[in-house]
């Protein structure tokens, strides 16, 4: 039995449950519990039975056609299937799917620089972790859309769903991704105590800032500007704190929360510069 | 500069946009009504610029424009038109993983169908308009060129737009898929409007009920394409040498040279085609910004 389903058992083996019987009549189930529901309906002789019993004629009907149309319909890739099952709506999980920075090849990228990243926090110091930590996500954010990187941006501007709202899903995606990859890669820096974490707001504010700046400047350079800055604040704030900067103290985090904080009114501000973009290339 | 208009999809005065310092369009007046219009115009011409402003993925400078009733400079009036219109843009993006089927699919939730069963049943729909029902499986980057571009334009018909917006939709496909595409485009011009761009002349007379001239920014001529070629009437004529003064001359099939520009007197003239009337009316202009 798939994911999502809680079949009940016979001697012969698994089948629905009424109320998975009773759901799917009344077009009630969603995916994933709705393909393996379909899958099993489609080999399984007494459900379908059941069903007929519980559901009008041509409701039944209706679910054949539908039955028809999933079976013809292509398997989504592996990261949508993950996502659906995550608890993501299907129509949300195939716009995640077109994510460039969410192909495999930029994850492997992602966690070969942090275990490297790691690497140089125990033969340098470990600030190293926490100055390049927060770069990765701005990378990956540059990287998701914008006419360079994104095969289907004019497509996707000219649809009625918001730029933004599209931008903001990738973000999201791209943040959460990273965070878990520099999450793990905490565990392998030397001991720096909670400031291990220092990484994390961050990366935050210099995500939301980039977004903040790309109207005016496009992906690629506000998010060559916002590591600039970073690396430019990281070196004039140097020596202070166990993480080796200002930065990473108390008093430097929460400036950076404020700085995440004030870029995403910037963005909200802003949000219809996404729109009818004149600077985005 | 204004086609016959009973109810417009697409009413424009005055459009004009700069990159920088340098224009891209410039003053341009546009009525649109159900039907196939072209845009018609050498590379640089300016006409990817007016697609995308009546697309609504860029603002002019100056100017009116109203798209579908609405004004595409409001952030409601965009959404409005953002709502009814199809757009291939000119070099259409897939993302390489896609299977046919799961890019039209991606299309469609851009479009905010978010049912799954009643978008995959749209999907399926413009898949079979444009005659991929059976290659809605294979993944885009195994398709060759011209499916890819019907790929394209399933996607640009989900949702049944009223409005069809298509940069070059021909452009590298072989002469039979270009026929093929033609049929899809002529059919789905028929009580709808639809705005395409082309460098093709043949295009312009197989497809187009309407037709419009850019060069360098500026609209030259709007109407039919039979007007379009009397504007070389009485200027195309045929012998047996190259007229070396003519502004083009070219040995044709026959063996018998054609040429367009002033002919000399007796000169046997000829029936001139839209392309003649394109040739006269770009010199003519480039002919005006040389003096």
């Amino acid at each position: 039995m798939s994911v999502g389903l809680e079949a009940g058992m016979d001697a012969t083996g698994w089948h629905l449950s009424d109320e998975q019987i009773r759901r799917y009549a009344a077009l009630g189930l969603a995916p994933p519990a709705l393909w393996s529901a379909d899958a099993h309906l489609a080999a399984c002789a007494p459900c379908r039975d059941r069903l007929s019993a519980v559901a009008p004629a041509g409701l039944v009907g209706d679910g054949w056609a539908r039955l028809d149309a999933e079976l013809d319909a292509p398997v989504p890739g592996p990261v949508e299937r993950l996502l659906v099952r995550a608890g993501v709506p299907d129509h949300t999980a195939r716009l995640l799917a077109a994510t460039p920075t969410l192909r495999r090849s930029w994850l492997a990228a992602v966690t070969s620089t942090l275990a490297l990243t790691a690497l140089l926090a125990h033969l340098a110091h470990p600030a190293v972790f926490l100055v390049v930590a927060p770069l990765l996500p701005v990378a990956g954010v540059t990287l998701s859309f914008g006419p360079r990187f994104d095969p289907t941006y004019e497509i996707s501007l000219v649809a009625p769903m918001h730029t933004l709202r599209l931008v903001l899903l990738r973000c999201t995606a791209v943040l959460s991704t990273t965070t878990v990859l520099s999450g793990l890669a905490s565990l392998a820096v030397p001991d720096l105590g909670l400031a291990v974490l220092g990484w994390f707001l961050p990366s935050l504010a210099l995500t939301v800032t980039s977004l903040a700046l790309t109207p005016r400047f496009g992906p690629v350079a506000a998010g060559v500007l916002v590591a600039a800055g970073w690396l430019a604040l990281v070196g004039a704030t140097l020596g202070a704190g166990r993480g080796g900067s200002a930065v990473f103290v108390p008093a430097g985090q929460l400036a950076l929360a404020l700085a995440a904080a004030v870029a995403a009114a910037v963005l909200a501000r802003h949000r219809w510069a996404f729109e009818t973009p004149r600077r985005i290339r | 500069m204004t086609i016959a208009a009973t109810a417009p999809a697409v009413r424009a005065s005055g459009l004009s946009l700069r990159y920088g310092r340098t224009p891209a369009l410039s003053d341009v007046d546009l009525t649109l009504t159900a039907g196939v219009t072209a845009l018609l115009g050498p590379n640089g011409a300016g006409k990817t610029t007016l697609l995308r402003i009546v697309a609504t993925a860029l603002v002019p400078d100056s100017g009116e424009l109203t798209v579908l009733g609405a004004d595409p400079r409001t952030a409601g009036g965009r959404l409005a038109v953002r709502r009814r219109l199809g757009y291939l843009p000119q070099d259409p993006g897939f993302h390489p993983r896609f299977t046919a089927f799961e890019f039209v699919d991606y299309v469609a939730i851009l479009k905010e169908l978010s049912d799954r069963r009643a978008r995959h049943g749209e999907v399926r729909r413009v898949l079979a308009a444009v005659g991929l029902e059976g290659q809605r499986r294979r993944r885009i980057r195994a398709l060759s060129g011209g499916m890819r571009q019907r790929v394209a334009l399933a996607a640009a018909l989900v949702g049944d737009p009223e409005l069809l917006i298509l940069d070059e939709p021909t452009v590298g496909l072989d002469p039979e898929q270009r026929l093929r595409f033609r049929e899809m485009i002529a059919e789905f011009g028929e009580g709808r409007t639809v705005l395409l761009s082309t460098h093709q002349t043949e295009e312009v007379m197989a497809l187009c009920q309407h037709v419009i001239v850019l060069d360098r920014g500026f609209a030259r001529f709007a109407g039919p394409p039979a007007a379009l070629a009397t504007l070389a009437g009485g200027r195309v004529w045929t012998s047996g040498s190259r007229e070396p003064h003519a502004l083009a001359s070219w040995r044709t099939g026959t063996g018998l040279y054609r040429h367009v520009g002033d002919p000399p007197p007796g000169a046997d003239l000829l029936d001139p085609t839209v392309e003649d009337g394109y040739l006269m009316l770009v010199d003519v202009a480039a002919s005006e910004v040389r003096a």
